[in-house]
């Protein structure tokens, strides 16, 4: 295993930093700050809290949850989709829910709008190598999602983060990872229950 | 061959009107309201009155002296800026233009803050066109924001990160004493600002036969004494550092009176005489130190200070150890 040594300003990924940061979000929240420097320990990381302004070698996030799964027991895919879901329903970051919020008024709306994302993400962060994302659709309410990424984790997160929203928006779906780099989503009732409250105007804190 | 626009007329019901410019309104030739944007209508609540005038909607801030629509139209061009008169502070842009035939003008609106507009009068997302960008300039609002506040995280973080390391590369590690450099620094900026000050030069006595038939654990031991006897003796605003092995710089602030110099360096021998134990065994040192004001030099100096402390102490040592000298 190479020996890391984060962050690389220059050269290094900035969706690295962003999910790596996320990965430690929710592994404290989640699991507690001993189990995160267990993590840290397992991957080489002698730093133990990661910036998601700065940027870190491309790949580091994958290992980094490939040691989050031995130290946690839990399948790496798995961590990912809850780090996708808690990126939206964990309330110290409603800031990232409101983001996708804007992405349209109906589930729908905002799962076309997900092809807009990694534009939308590099009008804030103009420099950052954000995955590319497509959505078919390909029949009545059926979609399938793409992403390609350099991070395995991508996928994984956009799924724990769609079926988020889709709790967001009310909506009932069915959202299955396939074994490529293709999700499919099926929506089964957009107006299964109320959908959370979204105002226009940001929150005053 | 291209179309003939010139002569092309649109005819367009005011639903429609409605629904692709929600911020527009419609005035007869007089300057009176015929029918308002269904946004536009929030924004002026009851004053949205059909037959209200221009005038009495709006004040206008520029084109500077229009009043009346038709003044605007006339000055502006196209282009104005107005404020609602009924106390909502939105400033609104916007243009407009005489409709050929009856004489009827259409103006069409837009908020100049969205941030502050979406926030006071509480639109949403149906108060504005599918085609209007409004959407986009509030995400990346939100999105800057968000940004900004990583960012401002991200430097705090390295700012305590930064002072963390600078106290650490101006401390000495065994004693938690100040070292060399934190003296330079001290000293230097005490001599720029003519600030008056003693200087102390100390030095263990008996301090290497410690080391040599007790160990360096002993030793050390002595020296993490010593450091806390120096901090208890002396003020927040002084410095006392380890220099070298066992030598130590004081430098107390403010003090210029020989008597007060020369007791604050006895108290300090006399505890450092005090048997210190280390595991069961005595250890016994003493101390000899070198006293100077800063006073006593015309012009005070971090380099001639030091070592005019230095050769007061090897006056101290050379009288008998124990003892604190001053150099007058």
């Amino acid at each position: 295993m190479r020996a890391s040594l984060a962050p690389e300003p220059s050269t290094g990924s900035g969706m690295d930093a962003l999910l790596l940061r996320s990965l430690q979000s929710y592994v404290l929240d989640t699991f507690g700050v001993a189990s995160w420097h267990e993590v840290c320990r397992e991957a080489g990381q002698t730093a133990m809290t990661f910036e998601p302004m700065l940027r870190y070698e491309a790949g580091l996030a994958d290992r980094v949850a490939d040691s989050a799964a031995r130290v946690l027991g839990r399948p790496v895919d798995a961590i990912w989709e809850d780090v996708g879901t808690h990126l939206v329903t964990h309330p110290d970051r409603e800031g990232m829910r409101r983001l996708l919020r804007f992405g349209g008024q109906h589930f729908t709306d905002f799962l076309h709008s997900l092809e807009e994302l990694p534009g939308r993400a590099r009008l804030a962060l103009p420099d950052l190598d954000t995955p590319e994302v497509s959505l078919d659709e390909v029949g009545p309410d059926r979609f399938e999602l793409r992403c390609r990424s350099h991070l395995r984790a991508t996928q994984r997160v956009l799924a724990g983060l769609v079926t988020a929203m889709a709790d967001d928006y009310g909506a009932l779906c069915l959202i299955e990872v396939g074994s490529g780099d293709c999700t499919t989503i099926s929506v089964l009732d957009s107006r299964h229950a109320r959908a959370r409250a979204f105002d226009l105007a940001m929150p005053e804190h | 061959m291209r179309a003939d626009v010139t002569g092309f007329r649109l005819k367009i019901d005011s639903m429609t009107l409605a629904r692709f410019m929600p911020m527009h309104l419609l005035l007869d030739a007089d300057g009176c309201a015929l029918s308002y944007g269904p946004t536009l209508a929030l924004v002026l609540q009851d004053d949205a009155k059909l037959g209200a005038r221009f005038e009495d909607l709006f004040e206008v801030r520029s084109p500077g002296g229009a009043v009346t629509v038709h003044d605007v139209l006339a000055r502006a061009g196209n282009r104005f800026r107005l404020w609602p008169r009924n106390g909502i502070r939105s400033g609104l842009r916007g243009h407009g233009q005489s409709l050929s035939g009856d004489g009827r003008i259409l103006l069409n609106l837009t908020f100049i803050d969205l941030i502050a507009a979406v926030r006071g009068i509480a639109l949403t997302d149906a108060d504005f066109a599918t085609s209007d960008l409004a959407r986009e300039v509030l995400f990346l609002a939100e999105a800057n924001a968000a940004v900004t506040q990583e960012l401002r995280g991200l430097s705090l973080r390295l700012e305590g990160a930064r002072m963390a390391a600078e106290e650490e590369a101006m401390t000495d590690p065994l004693t938690g004493l100040r070292n060399r450099r934190a003296v330079d620094l001290v000293l230097d900026r005490l001599c720029e600002g003519r600030a008056n000050f003693g200087l102390m030069h100390m030095d263990l006595d008996f301090f290497k036969a410690v080391n040599d038939t007790l160990g360096h654990a002993a030793g050390d031991f002595v020296l993490e004494s010593v450091g806390r006897i120096l901090r208890d003796q002396l003020r927040a605003e002084d410095c006392a550092a380890r220099t070298g092995g066992d030598e130590f710089v004081l430098i107390v602030a403010g003090r210029t009176d020989p008597g007060t110099l020369q007791g604050i360096a006895e108290r300090i021998i006399a505890r450092i005489r005090e048997p210190m134990t280390f595991e069961g065994q005595e250890c016994r040192v003493s101390a000899s130190v070198g006293i100077v004001r800063s006073v006593d030099f015309a012009t005070a100096e971090a380099t001639a200070l030091i070592a005019a402390a230095d050769r007061a102490l090897y006056a101290a040592k050379h009288a008998g150890r124990g003892r604190a000298v001053m150099l007058g």
